[in-house]
């Protein structure tokens, strides 16, 4: 028990102290996760919108893959990764492998399908007779569209904030294609996994407490978003 | 004018829908009645071009209708409409503001329309603060902004109560009266659609029936033989002599014209002899009056106002229907 309270001792000292190196991990992390999520979810929620209003020869089976890729291991995810931009590698020339850039592809590759298929599945949960009347009051397709996301938009910000999620917690990935280099690389998970096998248990748990405040802001956002969707502001 | 040719639409196999010819002529006041699952809604959907029919074509004004411009020309009411997020007043601008009407005319127009449709002070409220009454005058308001050439409503008094009906009606009326519109009206409400119809189409098992619309009745003829040429068909609590070898679901119909009203029962030759209560005495045309009466289910005779005076027939009064086996019809 005292190496677990010296543990959260040493978090909250270095939280309060606010050191460089926590920071700058939890600063990287905020990074990637943004732009993973930004991209993931601009390209994955179209795609379910798609999905889930358009027909279309192969729909079904591009539901069954992008509902398959939800449990895709993210681990075997980056080896796959790791392959295309290693050196000998299709996309080597980039010189992407080992950087931050790496890890946003990813997490990109990871939030996708969670965007598409929740997406697909939020739009599909939309009563038809909204996307109807709006097109029977003279909507074309795009305004049409605009107006189911409307009905939707609790499910969509729930889509995005999962995406999110998914993607500061993930560390299969980013342990293989950044190679969790310090100053570099480094993300909140592959700091806490090295961390801890250092035996620097304090740190770990620093990084692990930052890691769960930042699931905890989105999930709290999301209740917010809920909240207001039940309480009369529909 | 809008016009289906050639109309078979399918849901899973299934047709729902057959139609020869189906026309919607500039500045008709059409009222299509049919017991549920006849095919009105999909019929009106079509109209409105939200669906394509399986085979056949929608023509407007001669055109065979291919892309979805035609579709601000035509505007669907549905049964239970649905309100967008946002106030009445934001839902009445969404038409419009499609169409890129200025904001000027904009406010113009909505409130013209909602102070007709009594909603001018539902106008800043947003939908779960309107009752289903409310959320349907919304919507017919929301679609007479847009000023379509064809309106389409799924039974538009459905959650209203008798006075709403009636002013409804009457902005439908003084709407046809300030501008040519073609409306065309999905009701199960014979009455309504006889005092404001020019047009009374009855739809059953998703065709025009051959007969007038009303005393319409989904059946199931019993099997086996029938006895002397009669078939003893349940409808409501009454059971219906009519002369058919059919067998299963069927429509049963028996033509207004040929009931036979009176005061006590007649000596006759007629096989159905039901005895009960007018519940309405309505005019249609003039020297024409439409009795119905409860007799074990409401039937509906016509008979002229001469008729009336003379059997002294008032609401809630006794009264005998009689119709022969013969005048059935099965289909």
């Amino acid at each position: 028990m005292d190496f677990l309270a010296e543990g959260f001792r040493r978090a909250f000292a270095l939280l309060l102290s606010a050191d460089a190196e926590v920071y700058g991990i939890a600063r990287l992390t905020l990074k990637i996760g943004f732009l993973a999520t930004v991209v993931a979810c601009g390209l994955g929620i179209p795609a379910g919108f798609v999905l889930a209003t358009k027909p279309f020869w192969g729909r079904r089976a591009a539901l069954t893959v992008v509902n398959t890729a939800l449990a895709f291991p993210t681990v075997v995810l980056g080896l796959l990764l790791y392959g295309l931009l290693s050196r000998r590698g299709p996309l080597g020339g980039l010189g992407w492998l080992y950087t931050w850039q790496a890890i946003v592809v990813g997490d990109i590759l990871l939030a996708f399908p969670i965007a598409a298929a929740l997406a697909a599945a939020a739009v599909q949960g939309v009563d038809p007779r909204f996307r109807r009347t709006a097109e029977t009051l003279g909507a074309g397709r795009w305004r049409a569209a605009w107006t189911v996301a409307r009905e939707a938009r609790f499910a969509l910000a729930a889509v995005i904030t999962t995406a999110f999620g998914h993607v500061v917690a993930e560390i299969g990935s980013a342990m293989t294609v950044g190679g969790n280099i310090r100053g570099q690389t480094r993300t909140l998970t592959t700091a806490v996994a090295l961390y801890t096998s250092q035996g620097d248990f304090g740190l770990a748990l620093a990084l692990g407490l930052i890691l769960l405040l930042l699931a905890l802001l989105v999930n709290v956002a999301l209740q917010a978003l809920q909240g207001r969707g039940t309480v009369g502001n529909a | 004018m809008l016009e289906l040719v050639g109309v078979v639409h399918r849901y899973d196999g299934r047709v729902v829908l057959d139609l020869e010819r189906f026309q919607v002529p500039a500045g008709a006041a059409i009222a299509i009645v049919g017991p549920n699952g006849s095919g009105k809604s999909t019929l009106l959907r079509l109209l409105a071009l939200l669906e394509r029919p399986t085979q056949g074509e929608v023509r407007l004004d001669g055109a065979v209708v291919t892309g979805s411009a035609a579709r601000r020309r035509v505007t669907l009411v549905e049964q239970r409409p649905v309100l967008f997020h946002g106030t009445v007043r934001e839902n009445l601008e969404f038409g419009l503001q499609v169409r890129g009407t200025r904001r000027t005319v904009m406010n113009s127009v909505i409130d013209r329309v909602a102070g007709t449709l009594a909603i001018t002070t539902l106008l800043g409220r947003r939908r779960h603060e309107l009752s289903d009454g409310e959320v349907q005058r919304v919507a017919v308001a929301r679609a007479l902004v847009v000023e379509p050439d064809v309106l389409l409503l799924d039974e538009p008094t459905s959650s209203a109560d008798r006075a709403a009906a009636q002013m409804l009606y009457r902005v439908l009326a003084a709407e046809r009266a300030h501008r040519p519109l073609a409306i065309c009206l999905a009701s199960h409400q014979l009455e309504d659609a006889y005092r404001w119809a020019d047009d009374v189409r009855a739809l059953a098992e998703g065709k025009l029936a051959p007969v007038t619309p009303e005393n319409l009745f989904r059946v199931e003829l019993p099997p086996g033989e029938s006895h002397a040429g009669l078939k003893h068909v349940c409808v409501g609590s009454i059971e219906v002599a009519a002369a058919t070898d059919k067998t299963g679901p069927a429509i049963l119909a028996v033509p207004p014209t040929d009931i036979f009203v009176s005061r006590e029962p007649l000596a006759a030759s007629a096989r159905n002899v039901f005895s009960g209560r007018v519940t309405r005495l309505s005019h249609p045309r003039p020297g024409v009056v439409h009795v119905a009466a409860d007799v074990g289910v409401e039937l509906v005779a016509v008979i002229t106002e001469e008729a009336v005076r003379d059997l002294g027939l008032v609401p809630g009064g006794p009264v005998v229907f009689s119709f022969k086996a013969s005048a059935v019809r099965v289909f």
